[in-house]
């Protein structure tokens, strides 16, 4: 599914985020990328969405080569992905339902279509009586909830999350990783960039640690 | 793309760009006003020099030559200056308006001093041949030239045109046309800058729902249309209002004009801007507001 081979990402000033990352990621894995603030967790992250591009190496994602993407087929890529922030980056002037339809709506289904399946996105993640509510009515939970929603109704084979649970009290964190292995149950594969060691060590999945931009670690999370 | 789907799409792009007017209400309608201002100002030069020149047209096509005779002219001489004046080049036709004619005329015009041409024993009024000119650019020039021949011929009193009021008209003309193109330049090139500002501002306050856009996949087009879709439908809303305002203006302008002194109106404001000037305004609007908003959504997506 995912295939990293001598990623190396530098920024201006010749400093290295990432340096000679080799991974693999199999289909309908879920995986966790840890690290301490600075380690590279979203500048992975970043890469594998198309947000940047390697300064050496490359990442495959099913065979195609993201960062010699032309820019003109980023959003096609970026459509076969879900994606869950630690912010949630929801459309504050739409409501629930709107935010999850709206990838839909890229994609250029029906408008029926789109309710549908953004309804039972929104059921599914527990938030069919909160459809019209806005962002900024919802609670940081419920916030996250709506963002995964938007992140599985176009059934990505991939979805990434950078900090989902970072504005989340612990129980909460908790109910977001369990609709995080329903949705990995149902075939999509899942990475996970967070620094809370003791989710990570409740979910036991395979984890790779990273370290000043450098893979020293990977374990099974236990 | 189905037809379907490009119908879907731009219902889409209407309602969420409704949407977002409302929920950016006060940057998009500080956009509004500052383009309807431009427009009005605009209109306005438009309606000035679109009726100066109807009113140069009207006086050019109007160029008449009025040779007064002397009483004591013969027929025959008064015959043969007819035919030479009608073998004028731009000579359209020659009427003679003999002295009774003369008489009537004015008292038809000048009803209330018809009474003073009675104090003479003979009527005062000299007979004359009214030259009319072929309408067009060289009118004026045939003018001139027949008052020059005639100055001093034989039993002509006087020759008479409208030259110097034509003159001064063209010049006026002129000069609206190119001091109004001025004022517009500079007005555009001002609201430009201002618009352009005030859309970036608009484009920034969205640039995080932008970068939302982006990151699960929407294309660079599928942000844009609701931006462009806004920009177009108030850009044709500004050049409606500017348009209503100036030919409210005009009207009220008029109205109040009738009851004192009507020539500076009637130079500059008795007819509305034509079907076609008001379409070029409606146009430069909707260019206008496209422009800035494409160039304003341009640098974020």
């Amino acid at each position: 599914m995912i295939r990293i081979e001598g990623l190396r990402k530098s920024f201006v000033g010749d400093v290295d985020a990432l340096i000679d990352i080799d991974l693999e990621i199999q289909r309908g894995e879920f995986v966790f990328v840890t690290g301490s603030s600075g380690a590279g967790k979203s500048s992975l992250l970043r890469l594998l969405l198309r947000q940047e591009r390697p300064t050496s190496g490359r990442i495959l994602i099913d065979g195609t080569d993201v960062g010699a993407l032309p820019a003109s087929k980023v959003p096609r890529l970026r459509r076969s992905m879900g994606i869950v922030f630690q912010d949630f980056k929801l459309i504050q002037r739409k409501n629930a339902l709107q935010n999850v339809s709206y990838v839909l709506n890229v994609a250029g289904l029906s408008r029926s279509e789109q309710r549908r399946r953004a309804y039972n996105a929104l059921r599914s993640v527990g938030l069919s009586h909160r459809l019209t509510a806005f962002p900024r009515t919802l609670s940081g939970g419920e916030q996250q909830r709506v963002a995964i929603a938007r992140a599985v109704v176009g059934e990505p084979s991939l979805l990434l999350a950078d900090e989902p649970t970072g504005n989340l009290d612990p129980d909460l964190a908790v109910e977001i990783m369990r609709l995080f292995r329903e949705i990995n149950a149902r075939g999509t594969t899942i990475v996970v960039a967070t620094h809370d060691r003791d989710l990570i060590k409740r979910m036991q999945r395979r984890t790779i640690v990273l370290k000043r931009g450098r893979v020293v670690d990977v374990g099974n999370g236990s | 793309m189905g037809l379907g789907s490009q119908v879907h799409r731009m219902r889409y792009f209407c309602a969420d760009a409704w949407d977002e007017w409302r929920h950016s209400l006060a940057v998009n309608l500080l956009a509004l006003v500052t383009l309807v201002s431009a427009l009005f100002v605009a209109g306005l030069v438009m309606l000035l020099v679109s009726n100066i020149e109807y009113q140069v047209q009207v006086l050019r096509d109007d160029v008449r030559v009025e040779v007064y005779l002397q009483d004591d002219q013969g027929d025959d001489d008064r015959r043969m200056l007819l035919q030479r004046l009608q073998a004028t080049e731009n000579v359209e036709r020659v009427n003679y308006v003999d002295k009774a004619e003369a008489l009537r005329r004015y008292r038809e015009w000048a009803a209330d001093l018809a009474e003073l041409v009675n104090e003479f024993d003979a009527n005062p009024l000299p007979a004359s041949l009214e030259v009319f000119l072929t309408p067009g650019a060289e009118a004026a020039e045939t003018a001139t030239a027949i008052a020059v021949s005639l100055k001093d011929e034989a039993g002509v009193e006087e020759v008479r045109f409208n030259r110097e009021w034509l003159g001064r008209l063209e010049s006026l003309a002129r000069l609206s046309r190119v001091g109004g193109g001025g004022v517009v330049a500079v007005v555009f090139v001002a609201v430009v800058f201002v618009m352009s500002s005030v859309l970036r501002l608009a484009v920034y306050a969205r640039r995080e729902e932008i970068e939302i856009m982006q990151l699960v996949g929407a294309t660079p087009g599928f942000i844009r249309g609701p931006f462009l879709v806004a920009g177009a439908v108030q850009g044709l809303i500004a050049s409606l209002l500017a348009l209503l305002s100036v030919e409210g203006l005009r009207s009220i302008a008029i109205f109040y004009g009738n009851q004192g002194s009507v020539a500076l109106l009637d130079l500059v404001a008795a007819r509305p801007l034509s079907p076609s000037l008001a379409g070029s305004l409606l146009l430069l609007g909707l260019l206008v507001s496209l422009a800035g908003s494409y160039s304003s959504v341009r640098q974020s997506v």
